[in-house]
């Protein structure tokens, strides 16, 4: 970079821009410069996070992401909706860059076969009364549970709601509910699934002031986004939310499914808190706005 | 169904989520021995203290169910009776339990249409304790729900000659299912209803937990979920409306107060009017095993007083898995397409009878 005097002036006088010039030629931080790299995407000074009245790290709040993971969660362009003749920029998708460390996602090679084909099926919608309803169709579309991570990264906020023994987690896509048990209790909480379910089954501990939560007992049937990524129902994730400000929360994941994957993988973003003035769920049950999607074919026929 | 108005409405819901819903079949795994347990040892109260949670507030957190053997209104029988004799709430209870083997939703005796057995379930239902009470209606003292206003009674009229989405539909009335929105809420995994919490005859539980300013309530049905804030806010503006309300809550003493308005049309208790509904909730933590739940209904466009009924919840043994519905709602394609199969008969029959003239 070549300095000029304007620069000059600027490194004397104004500390945001100064942080900014500073970082870009890595010369070693001082504390001023420190105190401003708050605005440097992707780095947070250290922080220690307020704790509950039982002395956790508090993580109660509204919570979202906003990177475009849900449409793909690899790179991807910008692209036109479903029906861009009657949607036009309503429909339109955004690029992003992706969220998976590393950026490819490691398919066997015949389980990528099935992610194109799921791509290209996204919206083949066939409701039958068995399990063959969960054959083809994106479950987003279908307004079906998004499952863990996906539940995470879509474009609707979430809430949780800490107690001891429990942490609540609240989507307002179609209310979905994920329990985190935080005891071991083989009644109450047992360690394995009673049952494969969307969201799947949790427990959760802390790891110095990150929340650790391992989740497995899913049903085969979530997707990661809309591009067709998908598992199987060995898929095990271990989420690590990390509290780096008072209004973000780094977020990781691993995903595991030896069906599915060559290897485990990560994807990570952070989580911004809501902080509108009297934030608050509000429902998206979007049952009733799939229903002509998923049983138009059973409707009776007005012209008859 | 009218000798026990409380309980039909929801019968209607639960004999449709029957029929639809996976979810219920994993969600019943409890043993009854703990209910039987405590009712056994009532000497156990008298060393109870009310617990706290770590920040100060009454505990109320825990696996509760409202399943009850008392029904809405109370029967002729007792008169002004406010409590049974313990005989009396014994048998009741005797009885209860025999009719959640073998239960019916429309009358107990003569059509049995559901065998509890068939699904591996327990003869009855975990955690439901005996209730001295003739009835959950508390106020008006006759233990009956008050009459409806004239505007009211002209609304559920109609309602009852519509097809069977409505909750007061005449049962005989035959099935119109041209579309999904012809089917009932519990029907189409929207909504199973609620507040006020009512004993359904089964899976009537929920999983109470209270986190940094808020009380959560999660209703097994579809895993509805309650966040109620604690922190004084402001209502919403009425041109939100939510399928459960929206509740604030607050404490009084040792007792939640949620007051809940807000409600969607069409999603009412007992098709009140969503304008003028208002529901107030008291929980207050009983004992170790109890917590007293009233709720009071206002609605003056609905009922020409306000009424208000007590629900014991129980301690139950948790968890409660989730209750996966729209995502296997074998129940709405299974309608429609019986509608469809049955359409096509006719039409068929028809023919036939115009080829043979």
């Amino acid at each position: 970079m070549k300095v000029t005097p304007l620069l000059l002036f600027l490194f004397a006088c104004a500390p945001m821009v100064v942080s900014a010039q500073t970082a870009a030629q890595r010369r070693p931080v001082n504390a001023a410069a420190a105190a401003s790299k708050i605005s440097t995407p992707g780095e947070f000074p250290p922080y220690k996070p307020p704790l509950t009245a039982d002395g956790k790290p508090d993580f109660n709040g509204i919570w979202q992401a906003f990177v475009t993971a849900d449409i793909d969660i690899q790179d991807h362009d910008a692209q036109a909706g479903p029906h861009p003749d009657i949607m036009g920029a309503y429909g339109a998708w955004p690029g992003g860059q992706g969220i998976v460390e590393g950026g490819e996602i490691p398919y066997k090679p015949e389980a990528l076969a099935k992610k194109k084909e799921n791509a290209e099926k996204r919206m083949v919608v066939n409701i039958t009364s068995d399990d063959r309803r969960h054959e083809t169709g994106d479950p987003e579309l279908k307004c079906y549970r998004p499952g863990i991570p996906r539940a995470n990264y879509m474009p609707f906020p979430f809430q949780i709601i800490q107690s001891t023994d429990n942490i609540m987690m609240v989507y307002e896509f179609e209310h979905a509910l994920r329990t985190v048990y935080m005891k071991n209790d083989d009644k109450e909480a047992p360690k394995d699934a009673p049952a494969d379910s969307w969201m799947g089954w949790s427990h959760g501990h802390f790891e110095g002031d990150t929340l650790v939560i391992d989740t497995t007992g899913f049903v085969p049937w979530t997707w990661f986004d809309r591009a067709g990524d998908y598992h199987s129902d060995a898929l095990h994730v271990v989420e690590r939310y990390t509290l780096v400000s008072p209004y973000h929360i780094m977020y990781e994941a691993t995903i595991e499914d030896p069906n599915v994957f060559t290897h485990p993988w990560k994807i990570s973003f952070p989580l911004y808190r809501r902080m509108e003035k009297n934030i608050q769920l509000l429902d998206f049950d979007c049952v009733e706005f799939v229903e002509k999607l998923l049983y138009g074919p059973y409707y009776k026929d007005p012209s008859k | 169904m009218g000798n026990r108005s409380g309980v039909s409405p929801k019968a209607l819901i639960i004999a449709a989520a029957l029929i639809a819903a996976p979810g219920w079949l994993v969600a019943q795994t409890n043993s009854p021995s703990a209910a039987a347990n405590k009712a056994a040892k009532p000497e156990a109260k008298k060393a109870w203290v009310l617990p706290h949670t770590p920040d100060g507030q009454p505990d109320l957190q825990g696996y509760w169910t409202s399943l009850s053997f008392t029904p809405m209104e109370r029967p002729a029988k007792y008169g002004n009776r406010e409590f049974l004799t313990e005989e009396e709430a014994t048998q009741i209870y005797k009885e209860g339990i025999q009719h959640s083997y073998e239960f019916t939703f429309n009358d107990r005796a003569e059509t049995p249409v559901y065998d509890a057995t068939v699904y591996a379930l327990s003869a009855w239902q975990e955690g439901v304790a005996p209730n001295r009470r003739t009835s959950l209606v508390v106020d008006p003292p006759d233990g009956k729900i008050p009459a409806l206003t004239p505007e009211a009674a002209k609304v559920r009229e109609a309602m009852r000659k519509h097809g069977p989405n409505q909750d007061y539909a005449d049962p005989n009335a035959p099935v119109k299912a041209d579309t999904a929105e012809d089917l009932n809420l519990g029907e189409r995994c929207i909504s199973f209803g609620g507040p006020p919490i009512l004993p359904g005859a089964y899976n009537s539980n929920f999983h109470i937990v209270q986190g940094a300013g808020f009380v959560t309530i999660e209703y097994e049905w579809n895993n509805e979920m309650r966040i109620i804030p604690l922190d004084g806010r402001a209502p919403l503006s009425s041109n939100i409306h939510r399928w459960h309300g929206d509740s604030r809550g607050h404490w009084e003493g040792n007792t939640l107060v949620v007051e809940t308005t807000n409600f969607r049309p069409g999603a009412t208790f007992q098709g009140a009017n969503p304008k003028t509904l208002k529901i107030t909730e008291y929980f207050t933590r009983a004992d170790q095993n109890t917590i007293e739940y009233k709720f009071t209904i206002s609605d003056p466009s609905t009922w020409t007083r306000p009424w208000s009924a007590i629900v014991p919840l129980s301690h139950m043994n948790g968890p409660i898995p989730e209750y996966d519905c729209s995502e296997n709602n074998n129940d709405a394609v299974n309608i429609l397409a019986g509608a469809r199969a049955t359409e096509k008969a006719a039409a068929e029959k028809a023919k036939k009878i115009s080829q043979i003239n």
